[in-house]
């Protein structure tokens, strides 16, 4: 009798939905369009509007373009996958395997980051081409190790939104209502900064927000933004990433509990 | 095996509530189980009838740990369902059958490999297991092309496979055969008692009197939320008043007839029905005392008359027991 007691089998779960997440998405020509096809046109056109804007114009196109490839599959990818997994009829028998659901969504989340990243990486070469070089970075390591961490924010907000989707069937509406409000009030469009002062409160509760004035405070010299630094960013970005973590576990444990007991798992 | 019953279910009740309206939403709730009691022992089929509705699926789904009783607890394998759902998830396998619950972009192999996967079956027999359950449900064949290009029998098997694959010591199956042909249903039937062979006890649902009178050695039929009769398909005919039956067709029998009937010793039940221009009488009877050239004789006004006797189907008992507890 197979008991999946152990971290082992957990990670098991998880390996087994980022294997599934590879063979869903290679099984869907329709993901080539916003997984290879939009970045690339994101960073031509970001490239075309940024050009001859200063001396860092090619890390304003990376950026803005880059987030725009990576940030709606990582944050919601893994929320829409759980609403596929009503629509298909296969969160019943998913819930009903020993492995707690969560796991399977962490699964989930690090083939959402792994495709985001892709995307990224696209903008990346896009613009690179287009320019005809790299763009001047002050500090190319910690720049990369921050653009990792970026998804880390956005995966733990899409664990939160994917026990919303595991709530309740009207999870899409919720996402579809909010998409563009996160878009633009976590700075994935241009700075919070720019927004006005009564939006930076609320933009703060959000882990995206932290790490990407971190990552412009970094690599754009002379940018201003919350005031404290790109370290003191970082620091919040990982304070409110772990308020996230431990929000996320917490709440799947009793959204699972839920769902059992208004019983609407096979509803979509 | 052990003594102690695989399901003990007592005084479950389970109520849906659903809301109405947007502003004002108004709560509705329906009852899908009143108080059901049951108890299942080990290593059999054990069959549960029901009309649509009638919360065989609702039972089923909190048995196996996918929805928790209002009220009321239930036992699977000596252990609560509603706060030992770990320990039992391992053990408990579940068919909920139909179109969907599959993932149909990928192949049927890799439906299994992550299932058992989720399960934590040994990596190292993984493999060897999958194609075992896949050998046993005659999938082999079609094990890797995509599940979306399988037909509805097949569809069918992969869930049962996915239900074995980790070799559960109890088995819940919701009317694994509806929506298949002939041949896909008693291959399905075929699977089912070759499980029971190998020690896994089976809790089947169905539409099917034929089937379950075929595979279930006892049974119990659900009726709005109710358990109306727990019994051997003989014991549940007793319970009807009878295993044969007499079915007497004429163009109308007067009330007097029909009571002389009643009174016949060994006639337990005389319902009657209209088809037509024509009536039924159909007499439940209990010994071999009252034979159908008896019956004859006491109608002799119906030249047109014609008397038939057979064995009392399991769907008449349950049609009986069903029309009893709803008047």
């Amino acid at each position: 009798m197979a008991l999946p007691e152990s971290h082992a089998s957990r990670t098991r779960a998880t390996m087994a939905a980022l294997r599934l997440s590879l063979l869903t998405f290679m099984a869907d020509p329709q993901w080539l369009v916003p997984s290879m096809i939009a970045p690339v046109i994101f960073g031509l056109v970001s490239f075309e509007l940024f050009r001859g804007e200063g001396p860092y114009f090619l890390t304003y196109a990376i950026l803005g373009a880059g987030m725009m490839s990576m940030w709606g599959q990582t944050l919601y990818g893994s929320g829409w996958a759980t609403g596929q997994d009503r629509v298909f009829g296969t969160l019943e028998p998913t819930i009903q395997a020993p492995t707690p659901y969560l796991y399977v969504v962490l699964g989930r989340i690090v083939w959402n980051v792994a495709a985001g990243l892709l995307g990224g990486l696209i903008v990346y070469v896009v613009v690179v081409v287009a320019a005809g070089g790299p763009p001047a970075l002050p500090n190319p390591v910690v720049f990369v190790v921050l653009f990792l961490f970026v998804m880390v924010t956005l995966a733990s907000v899409g664990v939160v939104f994917a026990a919303a989707y595991v709530y309740t069937r009207y999870a899409g509406f919720i996402q579809n209502v909010g998409e563009f409000a996160f878009y633009v009030g976590t700075g994935c469009m241009f700075p919070v900064i720019l927004l006005p002062f009564w939006t930076n409160p609320i933009a703060l509760l959000f882990p995206p927000t932290w790490a990407l004035d971190a990552l412009r405070y970094l690599s754009i010299p002379g940018y201003v933004g919350f005031g404290w630094g790109w370290q003191w960013d970082l620091v919040g970005a990982v304070g409110v990433t772990a308020v996230y973590a431990a929000i996320a576990g917490s709440v799947f444990h009793r959204v699972e509990r839920h769902v059992l007991e208004s019983g609407n798992l096979s509803d979509y | 095996m052990s003594d102690d019953p695989a399901i003990e279910v007592t005084n479950l009740t389970r109520v849906f509530e659903s809301r109405k309206g947007f502003l004002f939403r108004e709560v509705e709730r329906t009852p899908a189980l009143k108080g059901v009691n049951l108890s299942v022992g080990n290593g059999a089929i054990f069959g549960l009838l029901g009309p649509n509705g009638a919360g065989k699926t609702t039972l089923v789904k909190i048995l196996s740990t996918l929805l928790l009783p209002t009220s009321g607890t239930a036992r699977v394998l000596g252990h609560d369902v509603a706060h030992e759902a770990e320990w039992l998830r391992p053990r408990i396998g579940l068919v909920l059958g139909g179109e969907r619950g599959l993932y149909n972009r990928i192949s049927g192999r890799e439906n299994l490999r992550y299932f058992a996967d989720l399960y934590g079956l040994p990596i190292a027999e993984r493999d060897a297991r999958i194609r075992e359950v896949l050998e046993r449900v005659d999938l082999v064949s079609a094990a890797d092309r995509r599940v979306e290009g399988y037909s509805r029998g097949m569809k069918q098997k992969l869930h049962i496979a996915r239900g074995i694959l980790h070799r559960p010591s109890i088995l819940f199956l919701d009317e694994p055969t509806i929506g298949l042909d002939p041949k896909s249903a008693r291959e399905t039937r075929k699977l089912v008692r070759s499980l029971v062979s190998d020690g896994v006890t089976i809790l089947l649902t169905t539409h099917y009197m034929f089937e379950a009178e075929e595979l279930c050695p006892e049974l119990a039929i659900l009726s709005r939320g109710q358990i109306v009769a727990k019994d051997t398909i003989p014991g549940l005919r007793r319970r009807v008043g009878g295993d044969r039956t007499i079915e007497v067709d004429a163009y109308g029998f007067d009330d007097r007839e029909m009571a002389q009937l009643r009174v016949l010793p060994g006639v337990s039940k005389v319902a009657s029905e209209e088809f037509g221009p024509r009536m039924r009488l159909t007499l439940r009877v209990r010994t071999e005392e009252v034979r159908p050239d008896q019956v004859a004789a006491m109608l002799p006004n119906h030249p047109e008359l014609t008397v038939r006797e057979r064995r009392t189907s399991l769907e008449d008992v349950y049609l009986d027991l069903v029309e009893e507890e709803a008047t």
